[in-house]
Parts: C-alpha cells; structure tokens; sequence
C-alpha cells in the first residue's frame, strides 16, 4: 500500500556509483544513499540554483549536462559538468551564499543531498558519511591546490 | 536579483494573521475527528521516543525495516506483559475501587470543610452566608448521583476510545518504519524552483516536532521526579505513582495542572486528616513546581523547540481552549508550531519575485517542449 514511499531506482544507485564523491562505497551502501537523495528532472536552461541564494544541497549530475556560469553569461560557462560530477558541495559545510549559478545545458537528472539529510547521514550512517566527507575534502584540497598553482603562474 | 534567505525572512503581519486563522481552523478540525488525532499524537510521541533506540539499530548495522520491527516488538512484547501482570492485580483490586476513591473524596470533603469552619470563625460574613452547610449538601448531591448520571457514560467512552487507541501502536511502527521516506515522498511534489527553500523549512518543521515531542517528555520526567521526592519528603502514600501521574495530566495546560493538584491534595488529606497542614504543604509544594516548570524546565526544554513569544503562547492557549475545549488547550501548541513553519514558507516563497520568476521560466520551458511539435 504505501510502495509509492519506498520506490527506489537502481538506474540512479548504479549512476551514483560512477561519481567520485562516492568512491569507495559498497553497493549497499549507495542503495542506503539514495534513500537519503533527492531525485530531480531539469530541461534544458533551467536554473538549478542562483548566484548569491544560500545553499542547501549538494548535487550529483546522473544524466544530462550543468553549466556553472555567472547570471546573465551562460554562453561563457565557468564550468560544465556531465554524469558522475556533482557541484554546491559547500552547501553541506556552511550556509554561505552560492558563488555561481548552476543551469542545465541539456535535459537533466540530478540528485540532490540536502544538507538536513547528510546530518541525518552522519548520525544513522556515520561510516558512510564520513567516506562522503574524507572525498569531500580531498576535492576541496585539490581545488584549493589548483587555485593556489594558478595564482603563482599569474603573479 | 538575490534571494532573501530563510534566516534573513521576517514574516509580515499578514502571514501571522493567516498563522492564528489557520491554527484555529486546524484546531477546529482536529475536535471533529478527535479519534485519529489522539492515537495519531500518541503515535507521535512514541515515535519521537523511540526513534533513538531504532537511530542505534541501524548505525549498528539493522536496516531501517529490520530495526523499526525489532524496536515495535520489543515495545509490543513489553506491552503484552505488562498487561498479563497488572491485570490479574487491577481486576483483584477494582472491588476496592469505589472504596477507596470514596475515602479520598470524603478525605478531600473534610479537610474543605475544616478550612471552611475555620474561615467561618474568623469572618461572620462567611458564616451568616452558611457556605459550610451550601457545599456539603451540594457534594452530597453530586456524589449521590454520580454513578447513576455519569458512570454509564464514561464506561461507554471508554469503549468507544479503546479501539481507536489501539491504532497509535500500528501508527508508530508505520512512522518508524517509512517516516524517513516521507520528506523525499513530499520533496518530488515540491516544483525546482521552491525545492530548497520548501525541503529546508520541512526539514524545520521535522527539528521543530522532534524537540517539542522529546522536550515533553523530558519535562514530564522532570516534573515526575521533582513532584515524587517533594511528596515522599511529606510523607504521603504512592509518592511515585501520584508524581507520574501528575506529570501526565500537566500536558493539558492549566486544566491539567489544576486536575493534578486537587489529586495530590485528596490523597494527602486523606493520609493525613488530623494534619491539614500536609495538604498545604502539598499545595504550596505543586506551586513550587509549577513555577519550576514554567521558569527552568519548559525554557531547557519544550521552549527550546517552540519560538513563540510567551505573550503568544499565553493568548493562543486560551483561543485553542475556546475553539475546541480541552483537547484544544492539548494540541495549540504544536500545531501553532507547525503552523508558523508553514506560514513562512508560503511567504517566503510568494513574497520571492526571484523564485516566482524562475517558476515562470521553468514552467515556459516545459510549455514549449510540451508544444514543439503541434
């Protein structure tokens, strides 16, 4: 009677297995995961989120194409991101506003982790949480080393 | 064209109106189906209780299915025996039933007539009224009539209540069981462009019911141990028993505590008919409580999840006590809660130029794929 709650995709669990973030994470694992995610359905030049909004969740691309760009300068992206990517990982950490704007480029799967839910990850799953977290700050160090390098090529 | 924040929202005096408006109306609602809402806010609290013991289940490894059924067996065999022991005692022990409520209720009587007596001594206004000689003749009456007027009444109330009761332990076991899908199940309804801001408030709104089930809780315990130490230190009877049940009844604001108090009072003057001075002290011990509760122990732990200024608080248990009598001076609270969290996201949401635009945008997108080919 009350399937409709308990509906799960195995398209999407085997999706977030080709994610970075989730590297690491026996399939049971990404099976509890995806219970704690979101799924949502954008069309092409959709906004996923603006520039300056305070963030929330975090978002892994399953299908489709994201364009981090600027408001008003999506044909000059910062960034595009296909499947196994994922984007606003800040949003788990802090409240801080959103430094770009996130928009589809084409018809889109995401799924999204809120950060009320990795909370609720941290206390019920904590290993898996803390194997999101250690991934977590390997890309922020690596993304922190990249703009360290790319200062010192500058100056 | 940024976004205000939930944190930086004030909600207006509309939306506040609409809060009020909708609290009395739900409220309203809740007195006609009186029979779900009561085993569905048992449910509640049985849910919030015992969903740190299913949180450890699985962090131990269960699945959430497994631990919510380990979890609603180990309850419903507790039930189950606690039922098979105290039956057998409460049926041995109904007999002196009446009795005993009999010898509380003249216990009460004559500690109410000593007082009066001595009242009547000090002020001839009292005597020549003959309020003594009044209240007598009218307990007589009533304890005279009583089973014949309201026994049959409330044994078929109790009747009528029983099976729905039953429905709080299958609904617990539910919430325990899918409560952690329902969000996500709510999420996909949500449009994209409201998906954040709605699933931050619901998760608020989560935060919000989960402290104020469990601050209850913990200030029931509270008020039971302080109420239990202060009555054994007096020396009356089932000192544990009267400071639980107590604790119980305060759940209903003011009438419950009221309730509480004139038990507590019968019980010691009963214990104690030479020594109305225990009844005092019982009395002055429930007030001392009662003061406790409302300036260290609601503030550590209901107040902590309810935000609602005290002025607020005060006015809307009185209209939830106008609108639907004593379950409504139960239930204002939460709901007012719940309420609150709703009436910010709809303003929050409605008031947003830059979500409502981005809506638009999304639902013209679809419009036109919807359309490409006609």
């Amino acid at each position: 009677m009350f399937d409709f709650l308990r509906r799960q995709s195995s398209d999407t669990v085997l999706r977030l297995s080709e994610s970075s973030l989730f590297s690491g994470l026996a399939n049971s694992d990404l099976k509890t995961l995806e219970g704690f995610t979101h799924a949502r359905h954008y069309l092409p030049g959709e906004i996923i989120f603006d520039q300056g909004e305070e963030g929330q969740a975090l978002y892994i691309v399953v299908s489709g194409q994201v364009i981090i760009c600027h408001p008003g300068k999506s044909e000059s992206p910062i960034a595009e991101l296909g499947p196994g990517s994922f984007f606003g990982e800040l949003a788990l950490l802090d409240d801080a506003p959103r430094s770009a704007q996130a928009r589809a480029g084409a018809e889109t799967e995401l799924a999204a982790l809120f950060r009320g839910d990795f909370e609720r990850l941290m206390e019920s799953h904590a290993r898996i949480a803390s194997r999101i977290a250690l991934q977590l700050a390997r890309n922020l160090g690596q993304r922190l080393r990249n703009s360290v390098a790319s200062q010192i090529e500058s100056a | 064209m940024k976004s205000l924040s939930p944190k930086e929202y004030q909600s207006g005096p509309l939306v506040w109106v609409g809060v009020i408006a909708a609290t009395c109306l739900v409220l309203f609602f809740f007195q006609q189906i009186l029979w779900l809402v009561v085993p569905f806010l048992l449910a509640l609290i049985m849910y919030y209780a015992l969903l740190p013991l299913k949180q450890r289940l699985v962090l131990s490894g269960f699945s959430h299915d497994a631990a919510a059924s380990m979890v609603s067996l180990a309850v419903g065999v507790l039930i189950v025996l606690l039922l098979v022991f105290s039956l057998p005692l409460l049926t041995a022990e109904a007999a002196s039933w009446q009795q005993s409520s009999m010898r509380y209720l003249d216990g009460g009587v004559n500690l109410l007539m000593a007082t009066l007596k001595q009242l009547e001594d000090k002020f001839s206004m009292l005597a020549r009224a003959h309020l003594s000689a009044e209240l007598t003749q009218g307990i007589a009456n009533f304890s005279e009539h009583f089973a014949q007027k309201y026994l049959a009444g409330a044994l078929m109330t109790i009747a009528a209540w029983a099976p729905s009761l039953l429905l709080a332990p299958f609904l617990a076991f539910f919430m325990l069981r899918d409560g952690w899908r329902f969000k996500r199940f709510v999420g996909q309804a949500v449009p994209n462009a409201f998906f954040e801001r709605t699933l931050y408030l619901l998760d608020q709104v989560d935060r919000t019911a989960r402290q104020y089930f469990v601050g209850l809780l913990q200030l029931t315990l509270l008020d039971a141990v302080c109420l239990a130490a202060g009555l054994w230190l007096l020396g009356v009877s089932a000192p544990l028993a009267l400071g639980l049940v107590t604790a119980v009844l305060a759940w209903v604001p003011y009438v419950g505590s009221i309730v509480g108090c004139l038990l507590v009072v019968l019980v010691a003057a009963t214990d104690f008919p030479a020594q109305p001075e225990i009844a005092y002290g019982a009395v002055v011990l429930f007030l001392v409580v009662r003061l406790l509760d409302d300036f260290f122990f609601m503030p550590l732990t209901v107040g902590k999840s309810l935000n609602i200024h005290p002025l607020l608080t005060v006015l809307m248990i009185f209209v939830g006590g106008a609108v639907a009598g004593v379950p409504g001076l139960m239930l204002v609270l939460p709901v007012l809660g719940v309420a609150i969290v709703f009436g910010e996201t709809l303003g929050l949401v409605v008031t947003d130029p830059r979500l409502r635009a981005r809506h638009v945008h999304a639902r013209t997108l679809r419009e036109r794929i919807a359309a490409a080919d006609l």
